[in-house]
């Protein structure tokens, strides 16, 4: 126990001060890429690149037209389509995974990590979607899980957000279908998987925080 | 096409299947060629027994995964599984090299330095492209340090399920501090991007990689020296869902004392002077202290791959268009040894056999877990570092 609490000690505090400071890291193509310079329109995969343009719901994160373009570092790219004073103080987050690589899976876990502590911004994890103030889906809409899903949604009590966490969820990606043949969506958090960061700022934002 | 205990490929009237370990595909009958399949329990089994429905989308974990679990009170008499749920039966044939490798990477994205390496690897092999040494190393170090992540991960999930909350924090945040480390070296906390057919994708910067994962790992030893002192960790693991034999995968197979790792058989480890860690026990304590033992094992193989690699230039080399061939391989994932078969033909994937750690140590748990408690469950399922994403259909 003694060897626990000296441990503690020596590290000190290692919580981000985000979001009121700035994000200390990010991964850097798990951001939107912007132009840098040569072709305006390499070739994408899943054809996100218009004109210098990238489309962040559609871009996977592969990183195929680098050089041409290069991460942007802006860990601030989601978008709510509404915000819920209502869960200003605490929201209660139960994450599903409908066809996921895991990856988003376990972005959305870090944020329990001292780094990131969720908690500090009155945000947490239930284990029944009963108690759930938000549905964070990730993966593509897999037929297996649409059932699922939508008894997941009908179980949770008004007001309630649907958050699709990363490129398969928003677009269906390489690899299936959007999650919005199911439920609308009301928070887009892109990325492939997300920053963690992008996670916590989407959180907010739905909150009316951001 | 469905997974089963051996990667396979049928091609016409014959089976392609590769044996665990080995990259020489062989013409073989069907035998042991059965797919895994959820069966549901009969009423005799539930006379005087309940079933215990749980998932396939529920709290406790990290994917979606239904279990019928058949119990007598505390004691588990068995235990059925459906991983179909959130299968994406993801289509690589007929695709080009280059889409396929983007859809590999994302069929376990946790993993997907090791299974973005065993996919190009199989086709340069296929096309017979000459790879850098600087390349190969590389890929060896993105691994490992995956390996790290992931074996880190798996004793979170232990530590946390044993309600040793500050080791669960602490390992936790090496972990964090391990994904930003590799962020700011490869661009992407999950290497997607890096691995391309022939060379890589974008610079990397090895500059203090070695000394930042060497930092992570003592400190993680610290960690695992304390909990190995404490009753009460260790008896959560102790004799829970034990595993002996070879039908099990990576760590779950090193754990029952079988010294069978398939970086000993794989030519990118030679002359990285590796020695495979194995424990005796098969349970999860056993599974726990193996990987703690790889953690420390590939950050030595990270800075011996780091001190060999030279310059490496940035890019992919062009696909040659083969006649119609045959390619095989395998990669041990931190999950345990996965096999691939492709067939190329021109510059596009043909058809595609897979099978991954994970379809023989699902098994290996519901053969482990009767005559186990509902405790025994969670430890007996994480220590095995199951990944149901890499489990589905690869068409």
């Amino acid at each position: 126990m003694k060897a626990w609490i000296l441990r503690s000690f020596k590290k000190g505090i290692i919580t981000t001060r985000f979001p009121k400071g700035k994000n200390e890291v990010a991964s850097p193509w798990s951001t939107t890429p912007v132009y840098r310079d040569g072709n305006a329109n390499p070739y994408c995969p899943t054809g996100a690149i218009t004109n210098k343009k990238v489309d962040a719901n559609l871009c996977i994160s592969c990183g195929l037209c680098y050089p041409e373009f290069e991460p942007s570092m802006d860990v601030r790219g989601s978008i709510s389509h509404l915000s819920v004073p209502a869960l200003k103080k605490s929201i209660r987050l139960y994450s599903i995974d409908v066809g996921s690589c895991g990856a988003c899976n376990l972005e959305v876990m870090a944020m329990v990590s001292p780094q990131y502590d969720m908690t500090r911004l009155g945000v947490s994890f239930t284990n029944t979607p009963r108690h759930a103030d938000a549905l964070l889906v990730s993966g593509v809409l897999t037929p297996g899980m649409m059932d699922p899903l939508r008894r997941a949604y009908e179980a949770m009590a008004e007001p309630k957000i649907v958050f699709a966490i990363g490129a398969c969820a928003i677009s269906g990606s390489l690899l299936g279908k959007s999650i919005s043949d199911a439920l609308k969506i009301d928070v887009i958090v892109p990325g492939c998987p997300p920053d963690p960061f992008t996670i916590v700022d989407a959180i907010q934002k739905s909150r009316g925080l951001r | 096409m469905k997974q089963s205990g051996v990667a396979h490929i049928i091609d016409g009237n014959s089976y392609y299947t590769l044996e665990r370990f080995t990259d020489v595909p062989v013409i073989l009958a069907s035998e042991g060629l059965n797919g895994f399949k959820h069966e549901n329990f009969s009423s005799t089994d539930t006379e005087r027994l309940s079933v215990f429905p749980y998932g396939p989308s529920s709290g406790g974990m990290v994917e979606s995964v239904y279990f019928d679990i058949l119990t007598q009170g505390e004691k588990i008499e068995d235990v059925r599984y459906d991983t179909d749920f959130k299968n994406r039966s993801i289509k690589i044939s007929g695709l080009s090299m280059n889409e396929g490798l983007l859809r590999m990477e994302r069929m376990n994205g946790v993993h997907a330095a090791s299974y973005s390496t065993l996919f190009c690897q199989i086709c340069e092999k296929g096309m017979n492209l000459d790879v850098p040494e600087g390349v190969e190393l590389l890929r060896v170090a993105m691994m490992e340090a995956e390996r790290i992540s992931s074996h880190l991960f798996v004793a979170s999930r232990l530590t946390g399920g044993a309600s040793q909350n500050i080791a669960h924090m602490n390992i936790l945040l090496l972990r964090e501090d391990l994904l930003r480390a590799i962020a700011s070296v490869f661009g992407h906390r999950y290497f997607f991007g890096v691995n391309r057919i022939g060379g890589i994708g974008r610079p990397v910067n090895l500059k203090e990689f070695g000394k930042k994962v060497r930092l992570i790992s003592d400190e993680y030893v610290e960690i695992f020296n304390t909990l190995m002192d404490s009753r009460i960790f260790i008896d959560r693991l102790d004799k829970s869902a034990i595993i002996k034999g070879e039908h099990s995968s990576g760590p779950a197979l090193r754990g029952s004392g079988i010294n069978r790792d398939g970086r000993n058989f794989h030519r990118y480890y030679e002359g990285l002077d590796f020695k495979a860690t194995t424990s005796e026990g098969g349970d999860a304590l056993a599974r726990f202290i193996v990987r703690s033992g790889e953690i420390v094992e590939s950050v030595g193989i990270i800075e011996r791959a780091i001190s060999r690699i030279g310059e490496i230039k940035t890019g992919s080399q062009g696909v040659r268009e083969v006649e119609g061939t045959i390619s095989g391989g395998f990669m041990e994932t931190p999950s345990g040894d996965a096999s691939m078969l492709l067939k190329i033909r021109a510059d596009k994937i043909e058809s595609i056999g897979f099978r991954s750690p994970s379809i023989l140590n699902m098994e290996a748990f519901a053969e482990s877990i009767p005559a186990s408690t509902f405790a025994d469950f969670l430890f007996g399922y994480e220590s095995l570092g199951i990944w149901i994403s890499e489990m589905g259909d690869l068409l």
